[in-house]
């Protein structure tokens, strides 16, 4: 850096020369230096400036960023990694379709220790094993005098044992609240409603966790923190399933079945107004699952929905129906029902000699296997699938029950002509009592596919399967089946009842058939002239043991049973009898 | 480059001076401390008295001291920030000596008519300080090794007894506040690089030697440190004002509830709600736009004193006032950031609305000595 100097001897001494004085050329250049520093320094400065207000810029623009951001998006409760701090214990209420409280929560306490703040671990052990008779007092000694921090003690405690451990007045016990799920009802309704059990616990609140059930379909719902006090309805009526549940318990006492389902729903909406299975549980306190032997042997197993059974005759009205449906017969048209019907090594066979021929309508009325294999024959196997499938036969029943979705239909594994054939008459494919109110309820309300549901309102109807005027012509068969036919212990004075029995043979484990074990099924609707509802009873092992020789089938069994629950809950239903029908009850014939 | 040796003639003198104050930054100063006067208000369910009443008479009492100190010829602060930067000092020494111990930290000295925060005085005096340093000093040491460590030691020497307190808003105030006057003052860009550098080194020395056999700090002070920087963690803890200032803000949207309208902060979810956590308040109530606004208000006040020192040809002055711009805007930047999660809380309050007295007084003398440097710049020729 050249510096002009202070005092440039050649100015100096011309200025003295001059007779100036010379300080003032001093000054001068002084100024000047000074003028040219406060130049470097002033540019140095704004340019300092100029990154200091970009800096603040910056920093002005993210506050107003993240303000935006912030301002814009909704206000959420922070989640946290720590434990315990998301843990929410509340859980909807459930109500039948009339309000009703079938589930509710009710709060109570559990019982822990924090063993490092005990005055007294050893009165603690003792009075705590004289509460709870199941404690070992010398094992909870070791426990307070251990290393641990935290033990649990009791999960769920009652306000007696409560105050009695308060009394003990040790500050290392301490009570958390704990939700706890409680079933007003006891075992009504227990397969649905299925159960609870604690998922994550935190010391101040344990997540109630559906396993089974409504409770577990509809969890995520159930435990939604937004849903407030709002109970969820659900389509089942409480006295109308307490009824069914009582006559299906009798039913199957006095038919000495080893297990039995019902399932009765509105034809229109899908709604399930009740549904059993037998033999039933406490949910409030759970049985523990099978560990040996047969699930389905377990109180747990729902018949209704998971119980895959062949439900045999049940399924010939389907043939019929499509075979009506597509004008490949009528119900006058005459079918060939010579037996036995032999196809390649199979020989299909009726229960009885039914002649060589007879109509379509009587196929059904009486029964007749080798006819509805013919018929099964017109329509071909694959027309056959597609018909099953559209009435929910082939898939897992979309109902609101975690049960429901791993009970797929059994199915050939190759749908050969043979099984064409014996798949008309329900055999070869199984499916469980609720696929089969489904599938019946499609087919005889008029055609449009319904599905099962389990909440207030049902679903919306779907396609049409078959043509109103099917319908109404099934329902006219089904009825004559009840009138004159396979169940005329169904007849409910008033009620119109029409139905199909279904009597299959029990499959061995082993293959093969038992002889003496069945499956009888009676699938009906009612009021048959303008159906509400469909009902279907399945006894497991049914026999009936008042006549000279044991009787296993349907009409003998299910029919009667399923009879007694339509004569019961119908007028509870809000259907009343038909007046017009009395006319013919009251005459008495008298041979003069 | 000495004040002196400009034409002092066109300097305004007596009376004159009142038609010289920065008038605008007054408005702007009084808007944002209404901004303050209806949240204190507010956040008191609609009672004026507990704190909005005293916060206006201290704003009141600023106010007139500001105008004071701004009448005041700038060559007397100049000649008096040595020693009050010392006194400054003093009063630090005596907070650890015979503070009074309030809310875990020892930060307030009674002098019977008030309680004074000497910290809050620190960041003035420093900047200050360093401001008439930097005058003192010729432009040709600036970057030299040797001047560049006094200015260093002025500053870590309160920060570390504030850091003791502990008080680690303030300590960043003053650690960034007289970094922000060095790099005015034209010291090295390499200094700035240098420090940045090292400390970046420590940080991630200090984060990678995690589970390392050579860990430099013990297991649970990595626990607090991962708390610290992300308070979600502990939502009940460390963590809860931070969610519940979330929560706020979020749910004051875009227009707000309304005034005394907001459930979160004056339903007593959030706690410090007087005070460094005010501004969730006003945005629940007033929302973006309330919230926006402020910002802008700050932003103005910073605008008007970068105006004033890019156009004051005094050293000390031009420093002055950019020491106290970047106070003011650590404070208004640190606090809003922290509030809406962008760092981890530190305790600073948002300058002016914040319910606080000593911080109050403090940053209205502190515009005095701008309105100061504003009055008696020398003009141009």
């Amino acid at each position: 850096m050249t510096r002009t100097p202070l005092r440039p001897l050649a100015r100096i001494l011309a200025a003295r020369r001059d007779g100036e004085n010379p300080d003032s050329i001093e000054r001068e250049n002084l100024a000047a230096r000074h003028e040219a520093d406060r130049d470097t320094q002033r540019e140095r400065a704004e340019g300092r400036l100029l990154v200091l207000g970009i800096v603040f810029l910056c920093a002005f623009f993210m506050v107003g960023l993240k303000m935006s951001v912030m301002a814009g998006s909704d206000p959420v409760e922070p989640k946290s990694a720590a434990s315990g701090a998301q843990i929410v214990g509340a859980r909807a209420d459930i109500t039948d379709r009339n309000g009703r409280i079938l589930a509710t929560n009710l709060t109570t306490h559990s019982l822990y220790a924090q063993p490092h703040q005990m005055i007294d671990p050893d009165r603690a052990a003792r009075e705590l094993a004289a509460i709870f008779p199941d404690l070992n007092d010398e094992k909870l000694f070791q426990q307070f005098t251990g290393k641990k921090k935290f033990l649990w003690i009791k999960r769920r405690i009652s306000p007696e044992q409560q105050q009695a451990v308060f009394d003990i007045g040790e500050p290392g016990l301490l009570f958390g609240p704990r939700e706890m799920r409680l079933y007003p009802n006891g075992k009504l309704a227990s397969h649905v409603l299925g159960g609870v059990s604690f998922g994550r616990e935190g010391v101040s609140a344990a997540e109630l966790v559906g396993i089974a059930g409504i409770e577990k379909a509809m969890d995520s719902e159930l435990r939604d923190p937004g849903r407030g006090d709002v109970p969820l309805a659900l389509s089942m009526d409480l006295t109308i399933q307490a009824a069914v549940e009582h006559v299906l318990y009798g039913g199957m006492r006095l038919m000495n079945a080893k297990g039995a389902a019902a399932v009765l729903m509105d034809v229109h909406t899908g709604e399930i107004i009740s549904l059993a299975s037998l033999p039933d549980f406490d949910p409030n306190d759970r049985p523990k699952p099978l560990t040996e032997g047969d699930q389905a042997d377990s109180p747990l197993f729902n018949r209704a929905v998971q119980g895959l059974y062949e439900l045999g005759s049940t399924f010939k009205i389907f043939t019929t129906g499509q075979a009506v449906d597509e004008r490949l017969v009528s119900r006058s048209t005459w079918i060939d029902t010579k037996g036995p019907m032999t196809w390649g090594k199979h020989r299909i066979r009726d229960f009885k000699d039914h002649g060589p021929a007879m109509t379509v309508e009587d196929v059904i009325v009486e029964s007749s296997n080798i006819g509805t294999a013919r018929i099964a024959m017109m329509i071909g196997a694959e027309r056959q699938q597609n018909f099953l499938a559209k009435l929910g036969l082939f898939k897992p029943v979309p109902v609101e029950l975690v049960e429901a979705r791993g009970a797929k239909p059994l199915l050939p594994r190759k749908w050969s002509e043979i099984h064409t054939m014996t798949v008309s008459y329900g055999h070869g494919l199984s499916t469980s009592p609720l696929h089969l109110a489904g599938a019946y309820a499609t087919l005889l309300n008029g055609g449009r596919s319904v599905v099962p549901s389990l909440l207030k309102g049902g679903k919306p109807l779907g396609a049409s399967v078959v043509t109103e005027n099917t319908s109404a012509q099934m329902r006219d068969f089904l009825r004559q089946v009840v009138v004159r036919g396979t169940a005329t212990l169904g007849e409910v004075e008033g009620y119109h009842v029409a139905g199909k029995t279904g009597t299959a043979d029990k499959p061995k484990p082993t293959g093969g058939y038992y002889d003496d074990k069945v499956i009888a099924t009676f699938a009906s609707v009612f009021p048959a002239n303008d159906p509400k509802y469909v009902l279907v009873v399945t006894l497991d092992e049914p026999v009936e043991t008042s006549g000279p020789k044991p009787r296993r089938t349907a009409g003998w069994t299910a029919v009667p049973v399923a009879a007694e629950i339509i004569r019961r809950t119908a007028p509870l239903l809000g259907l009343a009898p038909d007046v017009e029908h009395r006319r013919a009850q009251g005459v008495t014939l008298v041979n003069n | 480059m000495s004040y002196l040796e400009y034409q002092v003639q066109t300097v305004p003198t007596g009376i004159r001076k009142v038609l010289h104050v920065n008038w605008a930054l007054l408005v702007l100063l009084t808007a944002v401390s209404s901004f303050g006067f209806l949240m204190l208000t507010s956040v008191a369910g609609g009672d004026v008295s507990r704190w909005a009443e005293p916060q206006m008479k201290r704003f009141v009492l600023g106010v007139i001291a500001m105008l004071a100190i701004g009448l005041v010829p700038l060559y007397f602060w100049r000649s008096i920030s040595g020693i009050a930067y010392l006194v400054g000092l003093v009063l630090l020494i005596m907070v650890e000596l015979f503070g009074e111990v309030r809310g875990g930290a020892q930060r307030w000295l009674d002098l019977k008519f008030i309680l004074l925060q000497p910290s809050e005085l620190m960041k003035i005096t420093l900047v200050m300080a360093l401001a008439a340093y930097y005058d003192w000093l010729s432009m040709a040491r600036v970057s030299r090794p040797i001047w560049v460590i006094i200015p260093v030691i002025m500053i870590l020497l309160p920060t570390a007894m504030v850091l003791k307190q502990p008080d680690l808003g303030t300590a960043i105030l003053l650690v960034a506040g007289g970094g922000i006057v060095m790099f005015c003052a034209g010291v090295s860009w390499w200094y700035f690089i240098a420090v940045t550098a090292m400390v970046a080194g420590a940080v991630a020395a200090v984060f990678y030697s995690r589970g390392q056999d050579w860990q430099l700090l013990k297991g649970y002070q990595y626990d607090r440190i991962d708390t610290f920087l992300d308070p979600s963690r502990d939502p009940l803890g460390t963590g809860y004002n931070i969610t519940q200032a979330k929560i706020a803000l979020g749910s004051g949207g875009w227009t707000g509830k309304g005034f005394m309208q907001g459930t979160q902060s004056r339903l007593n979810f959030l706690p410090e709600k007087h005070t460094d956590f005010i501004f969730t308040t006003l945005a629940e109530e007033f929302g973006f736009v309330g919230a926006f606004s402020l910002l802008v208000i700050y932003g103005l006040i910073l605008f008007f004193c970068i105006l004033s020192a890019a156009n004051n040809k005094d050293r000390f002055g031009s420093l002055l006032t950019l020491g106290v711009a970047a106070t003011l805007f650590l404070f208004f930047a640190v606090n809003m950031s922290m509030v809406m999660g962008l760092i981890p809380v530190v305790g600073v309050p948002l300058p002016l609305v914040s319910y606080g007295g000593s911080a109050m007084l403090v940053l209205l003398a502190a515009f005095g000595l701008v309105q100061s440097a504003h009055i008696h710049r020398p003009r141009s020729r």
